[in-house]
């Protein structure tokens, strides 16, 4: 019962390191944790256990390792000798831990050294012009796709940037659309045969 | 309004604007010459098709006996009985209903028909094409240059190799916007284009949206 309530803690001090290390969230604090999952541990023991699943978290985190590689990592730190080893159970909260929260972890990871706005959304129309106020009623022109586009850098407002396109133009785009996708699976391809 | 004005189908709408009232009562004057009409006329066209034509009616001004002040009520309502009569297509706007409706504004016959060339003339298409192209736009896409990148390694992440796509588009507003798609925002993106171009396709095909008149 002890250990199921350890591993609930550990589990929940690796969650609340992660929200403020890597999802940003201001919320979470090393005295909050404290008083939350482990009261009746001493500031000292606490503050020594947070500094190494810390530690540990980020050296994972930073390589990106995979089941292979963590499984390497955490036997080699369960073998380590004096106040550094790392417990069965420390162990198996870290790998599921780290099963669960990789995806995202890594996708926070990269946002940091993404400096350019990123697509966040695109919505879309397709009109017929029929009538204008100075031009000719019956519009010889084909339909009209407008476009939105949802642009904004990680932790700020959207911008949105509105456009339209006749048929031709959407057609050239789909091309362009075409040979990105070709470019990305040359590159897919060419990292999974090294 | 007085019910003299109005006319159900006079391309001018029940209200005669008062520019053209003014413009049919000069060009009855004697003093007004066929061949100032043309040169007005000549500069209001080109004026249309987007050109400057300043310098044009500059130098009418100056040639003319005309009082500046009539003279200008004249180019308005030219101006107006153009615009107007361009807009609507020529299957609702035939050339006998035009001219009937300028002739109902006591407009000097040879007037009517130089109106009338120009109208109904072969520089109707060209017309038409500049004139559609002044309707309210968003901005068009110019260019759209594109990049693929694989971050290899960052100052958070030892090994990353993520690919991602930069996109550029270079808008007729003038505006440049860069912005990154990350791969599975691309598949999405891609996914929307070709939906877009079916949506396209298929609203050509249908008849029933061809407007009818």
């Amino acid at each position: 019962m002890a250990d199921v309530e350890a591993t609930k803690s550990l589990t929940g001090l690796l969650n609340g390191i992660a929200q403020k290390a890597y999802y940003d969230n201001d919320e979470i604090t090393e005295e909050l944790l404290k008083t939350e999952l482990f009261p009746d541990l001493s500031p000292e023991d606490f503050g020594a256990l947070h500094e190494k699943m810390k530690g540990l978290l980020k050296s994972i985190a930073v390589a990106d390792m995979d089941h292979g590689q963590l499984e390497a990592f955490l036997t080699a730190q369960m073998k380590k000798q004096g106040g550094g080893g790392l417990s069965e159970g420390q162990a198996s909260a870290l790998s599921r831990f780290w099963k669960s929260q990789r995806a995202r972890v890594r996708e926070s990871l990269l946002a940091r050294s993404r400096w350019e706005p990123g697509l966040r959304g695109l919505t879309w129309r397709v009109d017929l012009q029929t009538s204008s106020g100075r031009g000719p009623e019956e519009a010889p022109s084909g339909p009209v796709a407008l476009l939105e586009l949802e642009l904004g850098r990680p932790s700020q407002d959207s911008e949105y940037v509105c456009l339209e396109c006749d048929e031709v133009t959407v057609s050239l785009v789909l091309k362009k659309m075409a040979d990105i996708q070709r470019s990305i699976d040359a590159i897919v391809r060419r990292s999974q045969e090294d | 309004m007085s019910s003299n004005q109005t006319k159900d189908s006079s391309f001018l709408g029940g209200r005669i604007p008062p520019e053209i009232e003014s413009m049919s009562k000069y060009l009855k004057d004697v003093t007004f010459d066929h061949e100032m009409f043309r040169k007005i006329l000549k500069a209001l066209v080109s004026s249309i098709e987007g050109r400057d034509c300043r310098e044009a009616m500059k130098s009418i001004a100056e040639s003319s006996v005309i009082p500046e002040e009539k003279l200008s009520h004249v180019v308005a309502g030219m101006y107006r009985v153009l615009t107007e009569a361009i807009r609507i297509p020529t299957s609702s706007l035939k050339q006998e209903a035009f001219k009937e409706d300028l002739r109902e504004l006591r407009i000097p016959e040879d007037f009517i028909t130089d109106f009338a060339s120009v109208v109904f003339g072969s520089r109707r298409a060209a017309l038409e094409a500049v004139t559609s192209q002044r309707d309210p736009h968003l901005p068009t896409l110019g260019d759209l240059r594109w990049r693929v990148d694989v971050t290899i390694s960052t100052s958070s992440l030892a090994r990353a190799l993520q690919p991602s796509v930069l996109m550029q588009m270079k808008l007729s507003d003038g505006s440049v916007q860069q912005f990154e798609v990350p791969v599975s925002k691309f598949q999405e993106l891609r996914y929307n284009v070709a939906l877009i171009l079916k949506e396209m396709n298929d609203l050509e095909k249908k008849s029933v949206l061809k407007i009818q008149d």
